[in-house]
């Protein structure tokens, strides 16, 4: 081996090392741990072969987990985009205040979620949440409505409390991509009559088309995992209707206290993921002609 | 020679240090108040036993499904957990919860366990726990809007119906309900099950009978009364329930009690605040009952010395003098569990208990008639931890709450649930 060779695995080793730690080897254990039919952590189990891939994906709970996740990343991905271009290209336009509003916006990221879930649960409340008194003021609801009372409302809200987190840090994101763009092809494209749609369409989209592409891959890896608001405010109710593949996997292990099929559903969900990046990468990553 | 002889001093003091044994506490009662007074009986008990330490961790009730198996499994488990009954058998199956009946015997000779509350934690030849404190739930009101109404306290599912259907106007609900799937719900739909007959979920085979009409009928009075709770409490957990009665937003809620929040946040008004047990089904006064829980400790280790410790610490907490302090943590929730504990000046002499003597008092009274599922006429079986950790109670509501399914199609799909979860 060159020395050249050497001296790069040594410096790699340790990140080689700790992939290894806390990547390699917890989903050996969980594959490993599919095969048999382990109940509670810590206990033992009989070898069961791949019959917990047969259950589970037959399994209507798995099923439905699936459709939930599905819905949860799509909506999450219409709702944060709208709301993080909408701040984003406000922001980029110079006014009183601009300063003032990019430091504001990233307070709902730096919170800590428990916070964000009591605050929301008070303002959601009927029997004393400031929206549903401000939506009767207003005259847009007779009588106080339950903001998780019903699966689409609860869905819809989930979705829209999380958008609500998540969307100014995509924010400051797309607007570090907005600053790299050149202003003189706006200024060019105005004396050539482009409207603010077509400057969008034509100019910002496609110099944005690195930072998309990575939001869009990370984005949805992270809308995908996202367990604490979920749990903390419906814990995947009402009646199943909020819980996602990450909340499955929870209840399965503790709540119903069955290890293996709950590793069994990591082992499946990390698959899915993968095929999702691998397709991602390969049809949606810019080119260098583009 | 001075330098020896503060390697001398060290070495007895790391010694000393090494003979004092270590015992960790885990509970649940996360209140910044309940913490403190825990924490005065603690430094009370440690310093009177140099030998021993204890400390306390505080859990919370959400998370320790999951986190107490994973720490026996880390092999970092406390000595002391406390518990409920459906959390001890997954303990017990495990082995890390100890047999206790010796010990529970010798307490009781000295204090008198209630045998009910004995009952929720013997089982499989043994008592898995030492039986700390109860919890019943009862119905609580205000006495100045029922004489309003014109209505006398309900003792009958006609007259709740009736009682909630009045008081519901003007932005107030009538009883506040969860439909949530959690613990809370769990317990106001069995304390409905314990009332028309239906407080035993197995059959002395260990098959289940959750499906008959006794528990249809206890989920058809449950929905009907849901329509006069809160829109929002498909979400709701026991902070919901209290918060809304104590801003008078509900008329009436189910819960173990309501003494605190109403004596800081609603005027605190002793003599208009009313307890009731929960009604009953119609000709069914025999029926009548609640939900209890009797919380416990459970002793997770095995090694002699650090047993040693724990009991004689759970034996401190024990004592009549101690005994009252510490469950007046939270005064007019928690109610004694042996006949010294009820007599325990401690626990009358508090302020707020003095003030609201005769609410503890119905509250004594309805726990007597306690029961929890799972834990009947000593038809206890291990899967009951299955079906209570995944709320299956309150799931099968939901179907027929949030689903809109006829509670008796709700009931026989609640049951296969329940049995896929048992197998």
């Amino acid at each position: 081996m060159k020395k050249n060779n050497i001296e790069g695995w040594l410096f790699v080793s340790p990140l080689l090392i700790w992939i290894s730690l806390i990547i390699i080897i917890p989903i050996y254990i969980a594959f490993e741990l599919s095969f048999f039919n382990v109940k509670i952590i810590g206990t033992s189990g009989k070898f069961i072969g791949i019959d917990n891939y047969f259950k589970l994906i037959k399994s209507t709970k798995f099923i439905n987990a699936s459709i939930n996740s599905f819905y949860w990343i799509i909506g999450n991905a219409i709702c944060q985009t709208f709301f993080a271009f909408t701040i984003a290209l406000t922001i980029n336009y110079r006014f009183p205040g601009k300063k003032i509003m990019a430091n504001w916006i990233i307070l709902s990221f730096i919170i800590p979620t428990v916070v964000v879930v009591v605050i929301w649960k008070l303002m959601l409340s009927s029997s004393s949440g400031i929206v549903n008194s401000l939506l009767i003021n207003l005259g847009i609801l007779d009588n106080a409505t339950g903001f998780f009372s019903t699966p689409n409302k609860a869905f819809v809200s989930l979705v829209l409390i999380n958008s609500w987190r998540w969307s100014p840090f995509l924010a400051l994101i797309i607007l570090s991509g907005l600053n790299s763009i050149n202003r003189e092809i706006y200024d060019a494209s105005k004396v050539d009559g482009a409207n603010f749609i077509q400057q969008f369409i034509h100019i910002t989209i496609p110099n944005l088309k690195n930072v998309l592409f990575v939001l869009g891959l990370v984005g949805t890896l992270l809308s995908f995992n996202i367990f604490d608001i979920i749990w903390l405010i419906t814990k995947g109710g009402p009646s199943n209707a909020t819980t996602t593949l990450p909340l499955l996997i929870y209840e399965t292990a503790f709540t119903k206290f069955r290890i293996s099929q709950a590793a069994t559903l990591s082992i499946i969900t990390s698959f899915l993921l993968l095929i999702f990046s691998l397709f991602f990468i390969k049809f949606m990553a810019p080119k260098e002609n583009d | 020679m001075n330098k020896i002889l503060l390697f001398i001093i060290s070495i007895l003091f790391s010694f000393n240090a090494l003979a004092v044994t270590n015992v960790t506490f885990w509970h649940m009662e996360g209140v910044p108040h309940r913490v403190d007074r825990i924490q005065t009986l603690i430094d009370e008990f440690n310093s009177a036993n140099p030998d021993i330490n204890v400390t306390q961790e505080v859990q919370n009730w959400g998370e320790i499904y999951a986190k107490a198996p994973a720490s026996v499994a880390a092999g970092t488990a406390p000595e002391i957990l406390v518990g409920i009954p459906d959390f001890t058998p997954i303990l017990a199956e495990m082995g890390a919860a100890q047999p206790v009946e010796d010990f529970v015997a010798e307490l009781d000779s000295k204090y008198g366990f209630y045998q009910k509350a004995l009952d929720q934690y013997t089982y499989n030849g043994h008592t898995w726990a030492v039986p700390l404190w109860n919890m019943a739930l009862s119905v609580w009101y205000r006495k100045s809007d029922f004489e309003k109404a014109g209505i006398s306290p309900p003792k009958t599912w006609s007259d709740l119906k009736k009682a909630a259907k009045t008081l519901t106007k003007d932005g107030v609900y009538g009883i506040g309900l969860p439909g949530n799937k959690q613990l809370y719900t769990d317990q106001t739909i069995y304390s409905f099950m314990v009332n028309s007959g239906a407080e035993e979920i197995y059959n002395s085979d260990g098959t289940l009978r959750f499906d008959n009409p006794e528990t249809v009928a206890a989920y058809d009075v449950y929905k009907e009364l849901y329509q006069y709770s809160a829109p929002d409490a498909a979400n709701w957990t026991w902070g919901e329930a209290e918060a809304c009665f104590a801003s008078k937003g509900c008329a009436m809620i189910l819960q173990f009690t309501v003494i605190s929040t109403y004596d800081s946040q609603a005027g605190g008004d002793a003599d208009d605040l009313g307890v009731i047990q929960i009604p009953y089904a119609n000709g069914k006064a025999h029926r009548a009952g609640t939900v209890s829980y009797v919380n416990s400790a459970m002793i997770m280790t095995e090694d002699p010395a650090k047993m040693e410790a724990s009991k004689k610490f759970l034996s401190y907490l024990m004592e009549p003098g101690n005994y009252g302090r510490f469950i007046n943590m939270e005064p007019g929730l928690f109610l004694p569990i042996t006949e010294a504990g009820s007599k325990d000046s401690t626990y009358w002499d508090d302020p707020v208990v003095v003030k609201y003597k005769s609410q503890v008092e119905t509250m004594l009274d309805n726990s007597t008639r306690g029961s929890l599922f799972g834990f009947t006429n000593g038809n206890t079986f291990t899967s009951i931890s299955s079906i209570s950790a995944q709320n299956l109670l309150a799931q099968t509501l939901q179907l027929t709450l949030i689903d809109g399914k006829s509670p008796s199609d709700a009931v026989t799909e609640g049951m296969e649930i329940m049995s896929e979860a048992i197998e």
